[in-house]
Formats: structure tokens, C-alpha cells, sequence
């Protein structure tokens, strides 16, 4: 699974054709796949071909808001030239095109498992969209994070809580549970329901805290590997 | 009557968004508490006084329109016995978790309640909720094309 790098110009230039489409091709085409491959498809354009034909909305690449990490003085001299002040507005429709953007990304990446996460967090985000809130980009990137580290996981039930952060869950048979709370620091909370395998009408429950980076061995003592991975 | 305790054999419903119910499946995220938030909001069916749970639930979602700015398309209401929720709670929790659920009216809804003695990071507490839903219906009255 590819690193997640939102801010950076290589970043922008792999995502190829299929930012051409921008927002409207993620949120009017994504799930339909079969139908629209070739808006998947990636062919070399340059960085200046592409802000050329991008819509305003989606040169944010170039503000110095974003593009932190490796822009030139000179794309920001432009972007403030043309933008104007930045907004309320600029800042919502900002953090909106980071969830697309993070969304794409795991969806171009070549596993199955990358597919399916994307589908189900775009359903999410036409869901909090409808809601008039925005999943918390921190949140998802540590998601994301955890899920590049372990890349085998089956895909887990998606939701947000009250804050607005991704919190995903595995059921497995006799009630077996395993639910991650993806803090917007790094963090995790974490639920394990699991049975009690000498007395059968009882059942093992704990919860605790951790970052997501050590999360799979912090419980790898509840077996919970064995059920939510392939 | 304010701060009245809701009978254990009674039934509660909680408005759940539809982030919270991907696929209609409510998670446990439709438990737990915002930041500021002392209780949970639920609305007290039997207070409702409707000869049955069709009209129980046709009544919130009538309410649910006209009380909440939006109802989403895929928001859903989690319907659940007050006592078995507090005794799963009460047996399940690490804390031995005692909850109360107590009417709480407000003006453009009578039946409004709460539960209370929940905390913020409750997390393993709404998974035991979660596990204590009896039926599930749309938070939205379904539309005639």
C-alpha cells in the first residue's frame, strides 16, 4: 500500500488523468468502476498542463496552505494573486478536497482490501456531507496510517463518532468484537469483545488506549489477528 | 414530568445519523457522547401513548422532521428496552455501570429523554448498548414516488 502524501507535488503529478475529473469524478463516477476505467487510467501530463486545465477548486495543491512541504515562493505569490483572502469558505472547501484527495489515494492503491476502504469512506463522506459536518483529516490519516501497516486486515464497518473521527469496527462469530477509536493525534481507543473459552456462557471484554502503530500488538493476545485478517 | 425514571419494561428510541448507521447498520458511535453533552438524547415510546410501535415510530419520525433542521435520507432510529440495556450495561461494564434513564421534555418535544451517568470515552459502554437494539426503523418517513 503507497504512502499517503497529500502535500506533495509527486503526489499530484501520479494521481495522472483522474484528477482531470476532480470532485465530480469522485463523487458522481467512483464506485462504478467498470464503467468509467478509463478516467482511472494514468498518463503523463505535466504539473503546468494540470493547473492549466484544473478547476479552481482543486489547484489547493499549489496554496501555501497545503503545499508546505515542497512549494516555491513563486506558486505561492500566484496562488495569493488569484485567490484573493482566504475564506471561511476557502478553509471548509480546503478540508473537504484533503478528504477527497486522502479517499482517491487509497483508492488508487492496488489492493482489493484499498478499493473497498475507499468505496466505504466515500459512502461516509456523502453521508457527512448530507450532514453538513466533515470527517476530521487527522483522524483519517491515522486510519490510513494503521491500515498501510497492516496491510492484511479484512475490511472493517466504517463509521464517525460525535467528533467527527473514523471509528471502525470487526464482528466476528459468537459476538466476537473488535472496535478501534481513530484518535486525530496518532492515537487509538480500542474495544475487544471476545468468549471466555472455559466458561462459554461468559464473555472476555476490555477496552484501552494506544497508537495505532503498536495497536495489532498491544492486543495481539486476544487472538484478534486470527478474525480480522486475511 | 421532568426527571421521571422511565420503567425498565418500557422502550426507548435513539435518532441515529447516518454516519453512524453505514449500510443501516448502527454502530456503536449512535452511543456515545459529544464533548459537551451531559446525556443521551432518546425519546420515551410509550410516553407517545399510540396503540402500537408502527405509530410510535410514525410519530418520531413526524417529530424528527419538524424538531431537527435536517433528517438525512439514511439516518435510522435504534429502538431498545430500558431494562435490558441498563442490566447489560450494569453486568458487562468494568465499572458496574448503573444508568438511568429519566424523561426530560422540551417544549416541541414531550417525550424527550436521557440517559445518564454515561462519560465521554464510554466506548466499551456503546458497544454494549449497541448489542441491546431491538429493531431498527428510517429516522425519515419513506416518500411515495
Amino acid at each position: 500500500m503507497p504512502e499517503l502524501r497529500l502535500h506533495t507535488r509527486e503526489g499530484f503529478e501520479a494521481m495522472g488523468e483522474g484528477l482531470l475529473y476532480s470532485d465530480k469524478s469522485l463523487t458522481a463516477n467512483f464506485p462504478k468502476e467498470e464503467s468509467y476505467s478509463s478516467a482511472w487510467s494514468r498518463e503523463s501530463v505535466s504539473l503546468q498542463e494540470f493547473s492549466l486545465l484544473l478547476p479552481q477548486k482543486v489547484r489547493y495543491f499549489l496554496t501555501p496552505f497545503v503545499a508546505i512541504e515542497n512549494s516555491e515562493a513563486s506558486e505561492v505569490s500566484s496562488f495569493q494573486k488569484e485567490m484573493g483572502p482566504f475564506t471561511q469558505a476557502n478553509l471548509l472547501d480546503y478540508e473537504e478536497d484533503q478528504i477527497q484527495e486522502a479517499i482517491f489515494r487509497i483508492r488508487t492503491s492496488l489492493s482489493v482490501l484499498c478499493r473497498e476502504l475507499a468505496n466505504r469512506l466515500l459512502s461516509l463522506f456523502h453521508d457527512a456531507k448530507e450532514e453538513e459536518v466533515s470527517i476530521n483529516i487527522d483522524s483519517l490519516r491515522n486510519f490510513y496510517s494503521f491500515f498501510q501497516l497492516n496491510p492484511k486486515l479484512k475490511c472493517p464497518t466504517i463509521s464517525l463518532t460525535p467528533e467527527n473521527d473514523i471509528y471502525a469496527s470487526w464482528k466476528g462469530e459468537q459476538n466476537r468484537l473488535f472496535s478501534v477509536y481513530f484518535l486525530p493525534c496518532g492515537g487509538v481507543r480500542f474495544v475487544v469483545f471476545k468468549p471466555n473459552d472455559r466458561h462459554p456462557e461468559q464473555q472476555i471484554r476490555l477496552s484501552g488506549t494506544a497508537t495505532s502503530d503498536i495497536l495489532m500488538e498491544t492486543v495481539a493476545s486476544y487472538g484478534i489477528w486470527d478474525w480480522i485478517s486475511e | 414530568m421532568k426527571g421521571d425514571r422511565i420503567p425498565d419494561q418500557h422502550h426507548i428510541a435513539r435518532y441515529c445519523k447516518a454516519t453512524q448507521a453505514p449500510g443501516g447498520e448502527i454502530q456503536a458511535t449512535a452511543f456515545m457522547l459529544r464533548r459537551e453533552e451531559e446525556s443521551l438524547s432518546v425519546n420515551w415510546l410509550e410516553f407517545l401513548r399510540c396503540p402500537n410501535r408502527e405509530s410510535e415510530v410514525a410519530e418520531l419520525q413526524r417529530m424528527f422532521g419538524q424538531k431537527l433542521s435536517r433528517v438525512g435520507r439514511n439516518a435510522r432510529m435504534a429502538i431498545l428496552n430500558v431494562g435490558v440495556m441498563r442490566e447489560t450495561v450494569l453486568q458487562g461494564s468494568p465499572d458496574a455501570r448503573n444508568l438511568a434513564a429519566l424523561h426530560a421534555p422540551e417544549l416541541n418535544d414531550p417525550s424527550h429523554s436521557g440517559i445518564y451517568n454515561l462519560k465521554q470515552d464510554d466506548d466499551l459502554i456503546a458497544e454494549l448498548i449497541r448489542q441491546t437494539i431491538i429493531d431498527t426503523q428510517p429516522a425519515q418517513k419513506e416518500r411515495l414516488l
